[in-house]
């Protein structure tokens, strides 16, 4: 018996198929989980450098504006120490367009009024600051020859502005202070109003109070610190590192939204001030890009399951039909097999059935031979050891002479047989006529049937078409069938030869009132040694032979013979030539 | 008219009438005066009868000469059927039996004669022209006393039934 798992096994082919399917599937994603975590880890890593980097960019941008302006003022201050009073205003103009940030420019002499400026129309001509009290800044400025720039401040035309106060030395002489104002609107516009993205920015300076900011959330002016402090403890370190001068990332949540953020601030530091700008991004943001990147994943998850899955399938096919394709050709071989059987066990019953019948034919032969040495040795015997009367003599002597004709008859039918199976039968063929064939066969038999007081009865029709054929032959077929009628035939019956024509076709049948055949026996007739038992055939059993032989002759004249006989009535024997 | 019965009426017609000649029986047993002298050589002859048993006339006839030759007065049959019939009526003292023969074989007809108790002490020598030891050890089975094959010896034939005559009558 074939073992059930075999690789031709369709219930095992899809099972295996599946289970490593599923295998590689669960592979596929447990390791897709790994990597969502490493992703998850580096995206947040990446978004945390990102932000930080954008803190970094915009404070080195709003540092880089401010010190600019501030060099720039510097510059002026210097360069008016030398330039008479009213030459002045050209290089204000000058650096007023060149600066593109500053709001006023205003000078301020020794005594601390306002004596000119650029923008003109913003200028307060002739304010002292002594009068009104604001000399604190100018006198700094003025008793440390270095520039100072102040914290926020209400402008006068509303808002709020940060002053750079350069002091302007000719040599050790005090000539006044260059004054600058920048509006930390300006710097808002120019640095903070880029981020329409969940993004949001803000500057803080170093005491926690809110410069600018990129929403309305970041009021200017307003202490962030005092804002934060006990409500939001996480912001609070952010922004007590913020105000240190440290530059970094941090996450809070929002105190009425609980929405975690990420603020990444960088520091900006300007002479005596130091500012920080912070970068607030809400958690989401990163979970945006992993969930993106989770999307993609779980699309190539997916894609490759089905790229398993499909693959599989197409192994099952591949195999099913490999399975397929065996079975056929197992079933083809087999039945093959058993077909090549069937014809070995036909063939060996035909060899077995032909072995019976040789040994038969060899012991009916012997018989048949054997058969008129008996009364010839009695016979001989008899008158040899007695003497009897010359009538016993005389049917002694009679009885020898017929039974050795008989064996003579019996050795040439049987010459004829064996010529007739090896196919060496000659016939000397010539044109014959029909009748005169029929007529000889009669001659011949004309004693017998005489002495059997059989009347033997010929119709010929005339002018029947010549035939080529053997004419001994032909004699002997009738003969035969003559003489096989006049057996069958109690004495005093008749025999009759009808000889016509039928289209294309010569028929001679040759009926005789004998016994008849059994149906059961008529498809035995023609085979070698068969005689129907019956008691008038005795004085002239034959050889057993007759019809064979006669229906070989037909057959090899290219006729047939048959038989049609009804039993009691008699027999008509049907001869039938081509023309 | 049984053939055994008629051979009592014309043994009781002739102790009557010792003279009554042939013509007169043959009318009072509705037979012909032919069969009446027939029966009467019959009745009146002491010789042993054979009866011999062959499809095959040609082999029945001289055989028949020859053992008549030799003073036995023969019985023939050419068919197994009439051998039975014949053995019933004749009571032959001894069965020269054919085995090949058509309808029914010398098998049967010994089988036949040798279960019934009127002819099962009847001696049967098988006669055939197969010599086959098959057909041997069947003969005997079936009861046959001797067996012989064809072509035989006439004089071997002879002396065989010589012997087996001589065994029953003692």
């Amino acid at each position: 018996m074939i073992p059930k798992f075999t690789l031709g096994n369709n219930k095992w082919n899809l099972l295996l198929v599946i289970i490593i399917c599923t295998l590689i599937i669960s592979l596929i994603t447990l390791y897709g989980i790994r990597l969502n975590e490493d992703i998850h880890e580096i995206a947040q890593e990446q978004f945390t450098h990102q932000q930080l980097l954008l803190s970094k960019q915009i404070s080195t941008g709003i540092e880089e504006f401010l010190n600019q302006n501030t060099i720039n003022i510097e510059i002026l201050a210097n360069h008016i120490s030398d330039t008479p009073p009213g030459e002045v205003i050209p290089d204000f103009i000058n650096v007023y367009y060149h600066s593109r940030g500053i709001y006023v420019i205003e000078f301020i002499n020794e005594s601390g009024v306002i004596t000119m400026g650029y923008p003109l129309e913003d200028i307060p001509t002739g304010y002292d600051l002594y009068e009104h009290d604001q000399a604190y800044t100018f006198e700094k400025a003025r008793d440390n020859q270095k520039t100072y720039v102040t914290k926020p401040f209400l402008l006068m035309e509303g808002g709020l502005g940060v002053t750079i106060w350069s002091p302007v030395y000719k040599g050790d002489e005090f000539k006044g202070v260059t004054l600058a104002i920048i509006r930390l609107s300006d710097i808002s516009n120019r640095f903070l109003q880029n981020y329409d993205s969940t993004e949001e920015v803000y500057v803080v300076d170093e005491f926690g109070t809110i410069l600018c900011g990129s929403s309305d959330r970041y009021q200017a002016g307003e202490n962030f610190i005092d804002t934060v402090n006990g409500t939001n403890p996480l912001l609070f370190q952010i922004l007590n590192k913020q105000m240190n001068g440290s530059e970094g990332t941090g996450y809070y949540f929002e105190s009425n939204t609980f929405e975690k953020k990420l603020a990444a601030y960088s520091p900006i530091k300007w002479r005596n001030r130091l500012w920080s700008i912070a970068v607030v991004s809400p958690q989401s943001d990163v979970d945006d890009l992993i969930y993106s990147v989770y999307v993609k994943q779980v699309g190539l998850i997916g894609l490759s399951g089905g790229f398993i899955v499909l693959f599989s399938l197409s192994i099952i096919l591949l195999l099913t039909r490999w399975n397929k394709s065996l079975e056929l050709e197992v079933a083809s071989k087999t039945s093959e097999i058993t077909k090549s059987n069937e014809l070995l066990k036909r063939a060996n019953t035909k060899l077995m059935e032909l072995d019976k019948l040789k040994s038969d034919f060899v012991s009916m032969v012997s018989h048949e031979l054997k058969t008129p040495l008996t009364p010839m040795k009695i016979s001989a015997e008899f008158l040899l050891q007695s003497d009897p009367d010359v009538s016993v003599r005389r049917e002694m002597l009679e009885l020898i002479v017929r039974n050795i004709d008989r064996q003579t008859r019996m050795v040439n039918d049987m010459l004829d047989i064996s010529r007739i199976e090896s196919g060496n039968m000659r016939f000397r063929k010539e044109m014959l006529d029909i009748g005169e064939i029929i007529n000889s066969a009669f001659e011949t038999m004309k004693k017998q049937s005489e002495e059997k007081k059989i009347n033997i009865t010929t119709d010929i029709s005339p002018g029947l078409t010549k035939i080529n054929a053997d004419k001994d032959k032909l004699i002997q077929v009738f003969v035969n069938l003559l003489s096989n009628a006049l057996k069958f035939t109690p004495d005093g019956g008749n025999v009759e030869i009808k000889a016509f024509e039928s289209g294309k076709y010569i028929e001679v049948d040759v009926k005789d009132d004998g016994i008849g055949i059994p149906p059961d026996k008529i498809d035995k007739i023609f085979d070698k040694f068969y005689q129907i038992d019956n008691t008038y055939a005795r004085p002239y059993s034959g050889s057993g032979l007759g019809l064979a032989i006669t229906k070989s002759i037909m057959e090899g004249h290219g006729g047939t013979i048959r038989v049609e006989s009804t039993p009691g009535e008699g027999s008509v024997f049907i001869s039938i030539f081509l023309k | 008219m049984n053939p055994d019965d008629i051979d009592n009426e014309i043994v009781n017609i002739i102790k009557k009438d010792p003279e009554m000649p042939y013509s007169r029986i043959a009318e009072l047993l509705l037979i012909s005066e032919d069969e009446v002298k027939e029966k009467l050589e019959t009745l009146s002859d002491t010789r042993q009868k054979i009866l011999i048993v062959d499809d095959e006339l040609d082999t029945l006839i001289p055989l028949k000469r020859a053992l008549e030759a030799e003073d036995y007065l023969v019985v023939e049959a050419s068919s197994g059927m009439e051998a039975i019939e014949i053995t019933r009526s004749v009571h032959p003292d001894l069965i020269l039996l054919d085995l090949m023969m058509p309808v029914m074989d010398g098998f049967e007809v010994c089988k036949v004669l040798k279960d019934d108790v009127l002819t099962g002490h009847i001696p049967i020598i098988m006669l055939t022209a197969k010599g086959e030891i098959d057909d041997k050890i069947e003969g005997i089975e079936t009861g046959a006393d001797d067996y012989v094959t064809k072509p035989f010896d006439l004089g071997e034939l002879k002396a065989r039934i010589k012997m087996i005559l001589r065994r029953t009558n003692v």
